[in-house]
């Protein structure tokens, strides 16, 4: 079982990632399950959303988790949000930052002595380069498949193609580019 | 004069209401209190008269009320001028009237409120109401002389 | 003729979705609707189906969750396939036309996603508003996952609608636990769903000019009892349609339901009963306690909540020695009603376990693995004992000081 937790603020996409992965997963035959608990919550609001992916059906219906991957899609929340919470002692960070990896982590004391878990990318950033608004979910599923190793970049991009089918070409390839991008960037 | 049967069929007012007539045991209630209104197929009714359609017992039609009347309303064709003012009153819908003519009263349905009484504007009413036991004959006769204006 | 939807043999569905398609698939006449947290979705996307031609309908947008009860009565009373979704303080506002629904016998689906009642104002999933439907004359079916979402609407239609039944189904998923949660969800063909609902053959309907019939009726003391009886009849015959609709759905789509659903029971000694998500939590909790500490644990959840399967529940929990009943409402000073129905069922039996109660999980807090296997010890430190050892109601995962009532009397 592959437990990852998502640091999110509302309107950032982490719901959506988090089902788009999930949706991406199953394809490979796994079983998967993406929730949040938001629905009150506001814009801005911090929410935390959630994927379990396993061979057998997926039974446990808890919030609680002990993740293998803590995804972070807002710079600030590193900082505010009790990030480490419930973490193992081989806990995977990604985190959205400008901020070198030094940087971030002398800045961060939970995160400290964890230096080698700890992987950075600026998912905002490329972002706005890429499909013009700061919603960091696409490129922080590129950064996830990378330090996973969970898939190749192609295959995930074939898939994720068609989890987005709805949505104008335009998006779409800006999605393709943000996923590469943050896939070649993150350390 | 008016027959107490008058535009009836031989279903309506059959059934007296508070003498227990039809209980069933809860196996044989209808599903839902659904209560059809007519025998047999009813596509073509709208055109029938009420005393040539066939009503279900589920039909009000078929019960009657007329034990809870102490009065009841006598017509006078007389004094009627069809305004159908006591047609469109009656919340019984007991004022029996064909092609806008007034033709007498359901006394099967009609409990004696006296609406239509209150609602006549004839001079004198063409409508009055009688003790249940005066036949109908002898309250025609007993019918009151046209009101003067009282001199102010 | 309605558009092809695309439908994939595998999609990740959330219970929303799940149960949206479900309405889809049985091509649902008439959705009268007054959305709410956290079951939107269902309507909402009824209404896009409708606006893109997935399905030849009606969405009707309401003054309120009564005004939407009490559309969905008039258009089933016409002659429709009729659904409608609702949760919480809407499930309350509906309460009053879900009598009426049942009382005339229509054959209403109303997907309810859990969810806590106020006050304090909460959106989160708990059971208080299934409980308030439990008298209401409806069949309940009760789902644990997105799969079970879709399939349960499925079989509501084709149980309701069933003429031996006439009876207005409900179908419950957890909010946001199930609701909003995508999982693996393997949808039947559309083909092959509408074969398994089958057309939509009315009753009493009041478009049939051919029989008009009156709805509605005031029966005082004379009437009322007798219909009442013969609509609770319904409700406890429809038991063995219910286990003929689920036993034909296994023949199209593979997948096992029962009235009552029972996990590694055949051989348990301790039990817990829940209702909703927390039975998968629980099963996890079972199997993990199993291996790790011989634990013989195991689960017993009602699928169907209404009719309350007193005859499966007991056959389930027969042989067990303790038992502790999951409640997801605030009891309002009483013991939970799991609690009440379940105790009720087994002490018919010889064996009459220890049953002890659990108020859990209000406004959606959270109920994890751990609290499960902590709750299956206790339940195996009292049948070591012979006898409860604690109190008989207990609150479980509650922040401040213990909080329980009542002991046990039986030596």
């Amino acid at each position: 079982m592959v437990e990852i937790r998502w640091h999110s603020r509302a309107g950032q996409g982490a719901v959506t990632g988090a089902k788009s992965l999930g949706d991406v997963v199953s394809t490979t035959g796994k079983e998967v399950q993406a929730f949040a608990l938001y629905g009150s919550a506001k814009r801005g609001a911090a929410l935390r959303a959630y994927n379990r992916i396993d061979d057998e059906p997926i039974l446990n219906h808890a919030k609680f988790m002990n993740p293998d991957f803590v995804l972070v899609i807002d710079p600030a929340l590193a900082f505010t949000d009790n990030i480490t919470e419930h973490e193992d002692s081989d806990t995977k960070y990604i985190i959205t930052t400008h901020l070198s990896k030094e940087e971030l982590i002398a800045g961060i004391p939970a995160l400290q002595g964890r230096e080698e878990r700890v992987f950075t990318v600026d998912c905002v950033q490329i972002s706005l380069d890429t499909i013009g608004r700061s919603i960091p979910n696409a490129p922080m599923l590129g950064a996830f498949v990378k330090i996973s190793g969970m898939f190749e970049l192609d295959y995930f991009l074939e898939n994720m193609k068609r989890v987005l089918s709805k949505f104008p070409q335009k998006i779409i390839d800006g999605n393709m580019v943000a996923v590469t991008r943050a896939y070649e960037e993150v350390k | 004069m008016q027959h107490l049967k008058l535009l009836a069929n031989d279903n309506r007012g059959l059934n007296e209401l508070e003498n227990g007539t039809g209980l069933v045991g809860w196996n044989e209630v209808t599903q839902g209190s659904i209560l059809p209104s007519f025998e047999g197929d009813a596509t073509n009714i709208a055109h029938l008269k009420s005393e040539e359609r066939t009503y279900s017992g589920y039909n009000s039609y078929t019960a009657t009320v007329a034990s809870w009347r102490v009065l009841k309303p006598v017509y006078n064709r007389d004094i009627c001028i069809d305004c159908q003012n006591c047609w469109v009153w009656c919340p019984d819908s007991s004022i029996l009237s064909r092609d806008k003519q007034m033709l007498g009263i359901d006394y099967d349905h009609c409990k004696g409120c006296s609406v239509c009484v209150e609602v006549c504007p004839t001079n004198p009413k063409s409508l009055i109401m009688f003790s249940e036991q005066t036949l109908l004959e002898d309250a025609l006769t007993q019918w009151p002389e046209k009101k003067k204006k009282e001199d102010k | 003729m309605a558009e092809k939807y695309d439908l994939q043999e595998r999609e990740v569905w959330d219970g929303n979705f799940a149960a949206s398609q479900a309405l889809r698939q049985a091509q649902v006449d008439v959705v009268a609707a007054y959305p709410i947290t956290p079951s939107t979705p269902i309507v909402e996307n009824y209404g896009s189906y409708v606006a893109n031609g997935y399905i030849d309908g009606e969405f009707v947008m309401v003054e309120s969750e009564h005004g939407a009860m009490s559309g969905c009565v008039g258009a089933s009373a016409a002659g429709g396939r009729v659904a409608t979704a609702t949760s919480s303080q809407g499930f309350a506002l509906m309460t009053e036309v879900l009598y009426q629904a049942s009382g005339m016998r229509l054959p209403i689906v109303l997907t309810v996603v859990n969810r806590a009642l106020a006050s304090p104002l909460n959106v989160r999933g708990d059971h208080s508003d299934m409980y308030l439907g439990r008298d209401s004359g409806w069949i309940q079916l009760d789902c644990f996952n997105a799969q079970e979402a879709y399939d349960m609407t499925l079989c509501a239609f084709k149980i309701g609608e069933n003429h031996d039944v006439r009876l207005p189904v409900m179908v419950h998923q957890d909010g946001f636990i199930t609701s909003h949660t995508a999982q693996n969800v393997y949808p039947l063909r559309d083909e092959v769903a509408y074969g398994f609902v089958g057309e939509f053959k009315p009753v009493d309907d009041m478009l049939d000019f051919s029989r008009p019939v009156t709805y509605g009726a005031q029966t005082e003391e004379d009437w009322h009892f007798e219909h009442k009886a013969r609509q609770h009849k319904a409700l406890m015959d429809s038991r063995s349609i219910i286990d003929d609709v689920l036993a034909q759905f296994k023949e199209i789509s593979g997948r096992e339901y029962k009235r009552v659903e029972s996990y590694m029971m055949e051989d348990a000694e301790v039990a817990i009963v829940a209702l909703g998500t927390t039975v998968e939590t629980c099963i996890v909790a079972a199997r993990e306690l199993r291996k790790e500490e011989g634990i013989k644990a195991g689960v017993v959840a009602p699928r169907c909540f209404r009719p309350f399967p007193f005859d499966k529940i007991r056959d389930a929990l027969g042989n067990v020695k303790a038992i502790a009943c999951l409640d997801r409402s605030s009891p309002g000073g009483a013991m939970g009603a799991l609690f009440n129905e379940v105790s009720a069922a087994i002490y018919t039996t010889d064996a009459r376990p220890l049953v002890t109660n659990f108020v859990y999980g209000l406004g959606g807090r959270d109920f994890s693995i751990a609290e499960a296997k902590r709750i299956f010890k206790e339940q195996k430190a009292h049948a070591d004992a012979g006898k409860i050892t604690t109190d008989i109601q207990q609150f479980s995962g509650l922040r401040g000081p213990h909080l329980g009532f009542f002991q046990t009397k039986r030596s």
